[in-house]
């Protein structure tokens, strides 16, 4: 190792920070095997975050890019063609030993590889395959690996792809055709469409079917397919943003989408709003995306909190929900079905389970709340419990919504604009 | 009044020989009084109490054997871990509960007994994965070959719930982790544990820390400062034992100029 690696990692680090996705999610079990040499294991839940930075994001993975060279001149990318920012390439072997170099001291789950597009799509893709493939078989590593792969690359390099790495990505940053045209030309919303669809095939046959012989194929990204959606770079608003989320769950099976407030970066170009989007607004997004996969909501119900087509900021989108269908409140902890139990704003879905646990025993009462911890100020007027019910001018005051509004959060450059 | 006194910590196995010959001699939780090695003033109370004798179990006490539901055994391997005093009380509390008042005892979210021991099993959990997370190897040499050691502070005897999980993820790497009350030695084949360890052994540098640093630096977003989010999943107490924590102050501190500048760069045209 010497100084001009550590000058390349500060600029293929720093290359690779503006994609949100840090997690390393959920790929099954796995560990080196008696009597191999390898190194590394998955233990089986979400991976473990080893650190965090002063933006409250968590040091899960190695992320940086395998070189931030790039022909294309996507405008929200600080590593865009027309760009005058450092340039840097690792090798294979670098990359191979930052990995293992990092693992071993505990600092990381495992490798999150991106790169810039130098040549061509396949020869960019072709070297990252080398590195992950460099990492399983030469050093057994049984660690985590992402790998973004690249849109138009062969469909062979994708194939080889997933068959070392835990997760693969395409991002589709700009929901909408019309928004890629002005900030990503190069960039084609079908052939990503395309690519995923391929992904989702590939890996529902590994999962699914056997060889002639009966054996199982080896593991293709395990870890699924995820993706991101820049947020305020163009002027797509939530519904369209939460639709596209809601067919990229629907159609090709998606893991997770990330979304990622755009921020200021150095070397913009001039296409670019000036103004960072809040960080308020990527925050209701994932409240949003949340509710749609693990609280039973419709996008249109989502939509029904909102105002017009965008979020509302004041309140969390089921806080929201729940203000405009007051009609169904107060929920009566004691008697509600799952389904209505997980609606009630401050009640989450472990609550939920405690909640149905108890009530196999006996009743709810107040007291019990209170001993559950539960947010009684925000819960106080959807609920009832036995011996408690809101005051029916609770649910219907104006000032409801007034009174449960978050104060609103200090922005970096508030004074400014 | 009988006292037991547990010797070892974290003290599981001590704590499940003690209460099956309580168990066996029918003696109700109140009767009691459970002495700990880190909690020396119990000595105060015991005054005119005897010792419980425990013996290895006899082969028709096995056969006798109480059966509890496996929560209750999860429940207590890392609530047991804790640093409170009364930790072994509660338990044995909740078993004699389990057996002589329900057995559904566990699923009762609201009784008073079942919230502490799920709160220390909670905050032993917590510690732990902290443990994974946060703790950080140095390369050394001992006879020739590779040999990691990370100094780590838990908060409780936590060390034990995740000796699988660095056997298992550095399998063939010997390594060695210190804490102040024990130490884990692996050499790629067997386990040694040792008690009050030898800090000295700890590293004062590693070659690939500065990696390290230049990484959490520049995978750093001066844009989005968070600082109470960093927090509450990183507070404070764990950043001396951190080495990427001491760069934190200066990355907060020059977070917004650096952020005002590429603003103000991009509106003058840049």
């Amino acid at each position: 190792m010497s100084d001009k690696l550590i000058a390349k990692l500060a600029v293929l680090s720093d290359a690779a920070k503006y994609d949100a996705s840090c997690a390393s999610g959920t790929a099954g079990k796995r560990q080196a095997k008696k009597g191999d040499k390898g190194i590394g294991s998955l233990t089986g839940g979400t991976g473990i975050c080893h650190s965090f930075t002063p933006d409250g994001r968590c040091i899960s993975l190695l992320k940086i890019l395998m070189t931030n060279y790039c022909i294309y001149d996507c405008h929200y990318c600080i590593n865009r063609i027309s760009s005058d920012v450092k340039r840097a390439r690792f090798s294979v072997q670098e990359v191979v030993d930052l990995t293992i170099n990092f693992y071993k001291r505990n600092y990381i789950e495992g490798l999150f590889l991106s790169s810039g597009i130098i040549q061509s799509p396949d020869y960019t893709m072709e070297s990252m395959v080398r590195i992950a493939k460099a990492l399983r078989l030469e050093h057994g590593f049984r660690g985590y690996i992402h790998l973004k792969t690249i849109p138009n690359a062969a469909v062979e390099l994708q194939n080889e792809a997933g068959l070392y790495a835990d997760r693969l990505s395409i991002n589709v940053e700009l929901p909408t055709q019309a928004g890629l045209n002005k900030y990503a030309p190069e960039k084609d919303l079908l052939a990503i469409d395309g690519a995923m669809a391929s992904m989702k095939e590939k890996i529902d046959e590994h999962k699914n079917s056997t060889t002639y012989t009966g054996k199982r194929l080896p593991r293709f990204s395990p870890g699924g397919q995820s993706t991101q959606m820049i947020i305020g770079a163009d002027g797509s608003n939530d519904k369209t943003i939460l639709t596209s989320s809601v067919n990229l769950y629907d159609q090709h099976k998606l893991r997770r989408v990330y979304y990622s407030a755009f921020s200021p970066i150095d070397h913009a170009s001039q296409l670019l709003p000036l103004k960072p989007a809040p960080l308020i607004r990527e925050h209701r997004l994932y409240q949003a995306d949340w509710l749609l996969r693990f609280y039973d909501f419709k996008l249109d119900e989502i939509l029904q909190g909102a105002n017009g087509d965008m979020l509302d900021m004041q309140h969390d989108p089921k806080l929201a929900w729940a203000l405009s269908n007051r009609q169904l409140f107060p929920v009566d902890l004691n008697r509600a079905d799952q389904h209505l139990l997980l609606r009630v704003p401050g009640i989450g879905a472990r609550t939920v389970q405690k909640i149905l646990t108890i009530r196999r025993h006996g009743q709810l009462r107040w007291a019990d709340l209170v001993k559950l911890r539960l947010p009684l100020q925000k819960i106080k007027p959807f609920i009832s419990v036995v011996d408690y019910s809101p005051s029916a001018k609770l649910l219907e005051t104006d000032q409801l919504s007034a009174r449960m509004a978050q104060p609103s959060q200090m922005q970096l450059f508030g004074g400014m604009v | 009044m009988k006292t037991i006194s547990i010797t070892t910590v974290p003290g599981f196995d001590e704590w499940r020989a003690a209460a099956r010959v309580a168990l066996a001699e029918n003696l109700h939780p109140s009767q009691l009084l459970w002495r700990t090695p880190d909690c020396p003033q119990n000595d105060l109370f015991t005054g005119g109490s005897d010792q419980l004798i425990v013996r290895p179990p006899t082969a028709s006490a096995i056969r006798q054997q109480v059966k509890v539901p496996p929560a209750f055994m999860s429940l207590c391997e890392a609530a047991l871990c804790h640093r409170d005093s009364g930790r072994f009380e509660i338990c044995y509390r909740i078993l004699w509960r389990l057996l002589h008042e329900n057995r559904e005892l566990l699923n009762h979210k609201t009784d008073s007994d079942v919230i502490k021991a799920t709160a220390l099993a909670k905050a032993v959990r917590r510690d732990a994965y902290k443990i994974s997370a946060f703790l950080r190897f140095r390369k050394t040499e001992c006879r020739g070959q590779e040999h990691f050691v990370a100094w780590y502070e838990p908060e409780h005897y936590s060390l034990e719930l995740k000796l699988d999980f660095f056997k298992t993820r550095f399998k063939n790497m010997c390594w060695s982790i210190l804490t102040p009350y024990r130490a884990a030695h692996w050499n790629t084949e067997v386990l040694r544990l040792e008690d009050n360890p030898e800090p000295l052994i700890y590293p004062e540098q590693d070659e690939v820390e500065s990696y390290w640093l230049s990484y959490y630096e520049n995978t750093f977003n001066p844009a989005r400062l968070k600082v109470k989010a960093m927090q509450s999943q990183m507070p404070k107490k764990y950043w001396h034992n951190l080495p990427e924590a001491r760069l934190i102050k200066g990355l907060i501190r020059d977070a917004e100029p650096r952020a005002r500048a590429m603003l103000d760069k991009a509106e003058g045209g840049d």
